[in-house]
């Protein structure tokens, strides 16, 4: 084997970690929750700042809370409180909601984690 | 009147040369034909074993064997396969081209240049990433598939790095008993 040889063989043990955290490695923080209500309209909400939102949906009132760059549903007006079983959403990408009363959060960072989900 | 039958063949001059590439080809789709008939654990995971014949070559004889016998064994192995002008045989071609050209750049290397280790995994990683990026550009354009890419690469690699020493342990056997 040459000196050449070694060095191919360098060059391509370094390449493969390189590859690996740069495609395998995609999902980030979340940064924004968007959330969408009854009338369809989405609203965007900073996961910086802690707050409880109330959210108006046919049912009554889903109660959202953003904390410590998390965002979950803390109670909402529907039967199965599937959307609060979601518990925290921190990943980015990754989604909740309360279909029974049309609230649905998702959060984005830099990176999504799904490119998309179908139900 | 006896038909002269000698004068109706068409006789074409062949030169030592064009024996060689036809014998190393005919090897060469040879391996090509028998590896396709395994099964692959992964799309576009093969051992691409007939590379070995490929780097031998240019290594015994130079470059521009090496061009006819890569490109041949990938347009008879498909017709032989029945590939032929379907997306299997765009991808094949494209790893193809890519490993040759940049065969033909490394040895363009100084000194002792590479081996056949070298060249090997060089060709093996160029035939991975030019059909990657062939199957993105016209098949798939979707930024999913590059999730893809480390495993495919991985696969390249390990497989570069069996041919390479493989044509290593080939080559003592062949000096002086090929012509």
């Amino acid at each position: 084997m040459t000196r050449a040889d070694i060095f191919v063989i360098g060059f391509t043990l370094a390449l493969l970690p390189f590859l690996y955290s740069t495609y395998w490695n995609r999902e980030g923080p979340a940064e924004t929750a968007h959330i969408m209500d009854q009338s369809g309209r989405e609203f965007t909400v900073p996961l910086s700042t802690n707050q409880q939102l109330s959210i108006e949906g046919p049912l009554g009132v889903s109660l959202v809370e953003i904390k410590d760059g998390q965002i979950r549903f803390l109670d909402s007006p529907c039967r199965g409180k599937q959307c609060v079983h979601a518990g925290w959403l921190k990943q980015s990408g990754e989604f909740a909601a309360c279909l029974p009363n049309r609230v649905s959060i998702t959060v984005s960072g830099k990176d999504a984690l799904y490119d998309s989900i179908n139900f | 009147m006896k038909p002269d039958t000698e004068q109706s063949l068409i006789s074409i001059k062949t030169t030592r040369q064009d024996h060689r590439i036809a014998w190393l080809t005919a090897l060469a789709i040879t391996i090509h034909i028998a590896e396709s008939v395994f099964p692959s654990p992964l799309p576009g995971v093969k051992p691409g074993l007939a590379n070995v014949i490929t780097i031998a070559v240019l290594m015994l004889y130079g470059w521009s064997t090496a061009v006819w016998v890569s490109l041949l064994r990938v347009l008879v192995g498909s017709i032989l396969i029945g590939t032929f002008l379907t997306p299997t045989f765009t991808l094949s071609l494209a790893g193809a081209v890519s490993s040759i050209l940049v065969l033909g750049l490394a040895t363009l290397l100084p000194g002792r240049g590479l081996g056949p280790v070298g060249y090997s995994l060089l060709a093996a990683q160029a035939h991975m990433a030019g059909q990657f990026l062939t199957a993105y550009w016209l098949f798939i354009p979707h930024e999913g598939l590059f999730g893809l890419l480390p495993l495919l690469m991985t696969m390249a690699v390990v497989f570069g790095l069996v041919s390479g020493l493989i044509v290593m342990a080939m080559l003592p056997r062949l000096d002086g008993k090929t012509s």
